[in-house]
């Protein structure tokens, strides 16, 4: 049975532990708003060169649209600008049985009047036994092989059209660890 | 736990979510009222991974400026009406006139309705302070008009004062001043 002065002595103890908990908190309470207010000050960024925004990037009216979604073995997908034309797509390839899949990517927009020549390069940081590839308007292409050997991919856009872009992995066995994979979007 | 922490905690949760909503809808009703376009970033830079991009740079401080305006005025309004509410109900106390006057004005139950107390005015002038400091390093910054930033720092001096008054009174409570009452 729980005497009175036990019951004093836990309520005690539980103070003793829960005060210096709930100054932190007081001060989280003052912190949160100034650090909240601080960040939605809003900075000036001209429309045009908006490259890094929620997965959407735009170049000379191409617009490249990342699809996003969720998928058994795609995720942490990344699209941003690398340098003046191109764009460089990341993904993480999780460990996998043998087996072929697929997955839409991207969505790449030609908004001029003029055809544009897309290059695609991608592998992953370290060589397996899976075969990576795109596929664009129903055309398979080869991006890595079996060996780890990398291919150009070259597609031409053609003005006021829009490709859906597939990334595609096949292995004939099973895969039990994590990779990287990179891709470098070429525009010309 | 102390009473006093917990009270703390439970008055300062709502001068912190009005900090943040005042800034907030400040920022999106300028938005909205003037159709300005806007994108919503996620650039990794210091602390913060998220920011707001507006196309121009006297868009920026427009809104910008109008949007700590309507923080500071909303933290600032309310602590000074807390402020006006318990010097008054002392003034009432001990000044027969006043009390004349606050019937005449039909503002009795205004007063005697809900008194503020001093911890409760203490936690709002902190976070008027902090909203001031952000604004005027904003305004010093060049990213928030130089008359807001002065505002800003007028009304929290203006609540400052009045939490030194709140104090007086509530020392006063405790320690009774000897030119007004006779022991002899």
């Amino acid at each position: 049975m729980i005497t009175k002065n036990n019951q004093s002595k836990v309520r005690s103890f539980s103070g003793k532990i829960l005060e210096p908990l709930a100054l932190g908190l007081l001060a989280l309470l003052f912190i949160i708003p100034a650090l909240t207010v601080m960040n939605l000050k809003p900075l000036t960024k001209d429309t045009k060169d908006f490259s890094n925004v929620l997965g959407v990037t735009t170049n000379s009216q191409i617009i490249v649209d990342l699809i996003g979604g969720t998928h058994e073995i795609l995720s942490v997908e990344k699209i941003y600008k690398d340098g003046e034309s191109g764009y460089r797509y990341g993904t993480l390839l999780a460990q996998r049985d043998s087996d072929f899949y697929s997955k839409p990517i991207l969505q790449i927009t030609n908004n001029t009047n003029e055809e544009k020549i897309l290059t695609f390069l991608g592998s992953t940081l370290h060589p397996t036994q899976s075969k990576i590839g795109l596929i664009i308007n129903d055309q398979a292409y080869g991006l890595q092989d079996s060996t780890g050997q990398s291919e150009l991919v070259e597609i031409l856009l053609k003005p006021r059209v829009a490709y859906d872009i597939y990334l595609t992995v096949e292995n004939t066995v099973d895969i039990q660890f994590s990779e990287e994979f990179e891709m470098k979007i070429g525009i010309k | 736990m102390s009473n006093l922490l917990k009270k703390a905690l439970k008055l300062s949760l709502l001068p912190a979510i009005l900090m943040i909503a005042g800034k907030f809808f400040g920022l999106f009703v300028l938005i909205a009222f003037y159709s300005i376009q806007f994108s919503v970033g996620n650039e990794i830079s210091g602390i913060f991974s998220t920011q707001i991009f507006l196309p121009t740079s006297e868009t920026t401080l427009f809104v910008n400026s109008l949007s700590d305006l309507a923080m500071i005025s909303i933290l600032g309004i309310s602590t000074i009406y807390m402020i006006l509410q318990t010097t008054l109900l002392q003034s009432t106390k001990n000044n027969p006139r006043t009390i004349a006057k606050v019937v005449k004005f039909n503002m009795l139950k205004w007063i005697t309705s809900k008194t503020s107390t001093f911890l409760q005015i203490f936690i709002w002038t902190t976070f008027v302070v902090i909203s001031s400091i952000i604004t005027i390093t904003n305004s010093l910054q060049g990213d928030t008009y130089l008359w807001v930033g002065i505002s800003a720092g007028v009304i929290s001096l203006l609540c400052i004062w009045g939490l030194i008054k709140t104090f007086e009174i509530e020392t006063e409570k405790i320690y009774p001043s000897s030119s007004k009452h006779s022991y002899f």
